[in-house]
């Protein structure tokens, strides 16, 4: 059953320069999720989440890089992304994780809804760095 | 034999550079020119960036030879020259075998001076060949794969600006519009999209507006709130809107983010959202009886 997964995408690292990155970041995403069979809502909410975060890079950092590692074990299917950026930072984190707060006239909804999504989420910032960890982590589905 | 072992290509390039330089764009040039006719080329900008190229060369070559296995540093002021070349010529159309060629005819007139410079029984230049032979294959590589990544980039861009042209807003009934929203919705076409449907409205005297998202691939927060800012903009305009098209699974997802379209009449089905449109304007879809 482990043959069916891919190995060289154990992890593939996609720069975000425009917006087909966001693209490309959220079809890998979903080929991933689909690959370890997933299911659709699992593989949407997975592309969903890395559209927010890479979609955030673009808008206030200007640019960075999506990290979608694949660190499954026979028992588990384990999804983890690492957005990285070189961009200003989030001044304040807890003001930025509240619901409907936005800099830009957003809904203020992408980080909070992304944690809402994942099953692990760490966020650390500082001025010139920004770091998203998300996972996604479910059982394996039994091969018949 | 002291002599024969102090011979380097770094002294090859001090002594000729000029000379090669000119053999190097003139080979170029000829060809391009022959092939691109009605493609300008910035003769100057090109000479200079080969200039700037053959000084590295130099650098590179003036010491010890480079290791085995050389491979240039990403972000290394040659990598970002041969950067910076593929990209403008992939942006020009100049094709990729042309793009290479810049690199093999330089290569040649190297190997040329190499053999016609070195004192009589060098020891050295078998091994300085196939140094320069392998850095130089290795820019190749550099060169073809900043080529290869711009051109994807360019069709990428391509495809989308071909969705942005097709927003069309359909009258379905007197006073019943519908727009299908197919791709990706940035901030743009949002703003299109929203024009185009308020014009419609207007023109039609429309009461009802169907917002198709079947063909939107994710739902995202950005995506919802451009939704939302045109739903409002159709709603001032007197229009009661219904959303249709959303699956499940990007339902699912909407409510985890936590964005609502709770103001709105929303239909899991286009089909379904056009009987609740024409509902609204007094009108029913029946079988025709005979
Ligand atoms: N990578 C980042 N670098 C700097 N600031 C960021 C970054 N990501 C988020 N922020 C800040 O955090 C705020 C909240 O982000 P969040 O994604 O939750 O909402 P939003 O982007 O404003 O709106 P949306 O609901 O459309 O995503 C942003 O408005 C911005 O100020
Ligand atoms: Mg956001």
């Amino acid at each position: 059953m482990d043959t069916l997964i891919p190995q060289e995408n154990a992890e593939s690292t996609i720069p975000i320069r425009d917006s087909t990155d966001i693209l490309k970041a959220r079809h890998r995403a979903r080929e991933l999720a689909a690959a370890l069979r997933l299911g659709s809502a699992d593989q949407t909410r997975l592309a969903t989440a890395v559209s927010e975060l890479t979609r955030n890079v673009l808008q206030y950092a200007g640019e960075g890089e999506c990290r979608i590692i694949n660190a499954s074990s026979d028992h588990e299917v384990y999804i983890q992304v690492v957005v990285e950026d070189h961009g200003p930072g989030i001044p304040d984190i807890e003001l930025a994780m509240r619901d409907g707060y936005s800099t830009s006239g957003g809904l203020g909804a992408g980080l909070p809804g992304v944690q809402r999504l994942m099953d692990e989420f760490h966020l650390t910032s500082r001025p010139g760095y920004t770091c998203l960890m998300i996972a996604m982590k479910r059982p394996r589905a039994l091969s018949f | 034999m002291t002599e024969s072992a102090d011979f380097t290509l770094g002294q090859v390039l001090e002594i000729r550079q000029e000379e090669l330089l000119n053999a190097w764009m003139n080979s170029v040039l000829l060809t391009w020119r022959r092939k691109y006719p009605h493609t300008a080329i910035n003769e100057d900008l090109l000479r200079l960036q080969s200039r700037q190229l053959l000084d590295e060369l130099r650098k590179l070559f003036s010491g010890a030879i480079p290791p085995e296995g050389w491979e240039p540093v990403p972000g290394s002021k040659i990598a970002t020259l041969l950067y910076d070349f593929s990209v403008k010529h992939a942006k020009h159309g100049i094709k990729h075998n042309d793009t290479v060629l810049y690199i093999s005819v330089i290569k040649q007139l190297l190997i040329r001076a190499l053999l016609q410079d070195a004192p009589p029984a060098c020891r050295v230049l078998n091994t300085l060949i196939i140094s320069m032979d392998h850095v130089l294959d290795r820019l190749t590589v550099t060169l073809y794969d900043a080529y290869l990544e711009t051109r994807e980039r360019i069709i990428a861009q391509q495809s989308l600006s071909l969705l942005e042209l097709s927003t069309p807003v359909v009258r379905l009934w007197d006073r019943v519009v519908m727009v299908p929203l197919i791709g990706v919705i940035d901030t743009q076409r949002a703003r299109q999209i929203t024009e185009r449907l308020l014009e419609a409205i207007a023109k039609y005297e429309a009461t009802v507006a169907i917002l198709d998202v079947t063909g939107v691939p994710v739902l995202d927060t950005s995506v919802a709130g451009h939704i939302m800012k045109t739903i409002a903009a159709a709603q001032m305009l007197g229009a009661q809107v219904v959303m249709t098209g959303i699956n499940p699974d990007g339902a699912q997802t909407l409510v985890k983010l936590g964005v609502n379209f709770a103001e709105v009449t929303t239909r899991a089905t286009l089909r379904a959202g056009i009987a609740e449109g024409l509902l609204r304007v007094g009108k029913r879809i029946v079988p025709i009886k005979e």
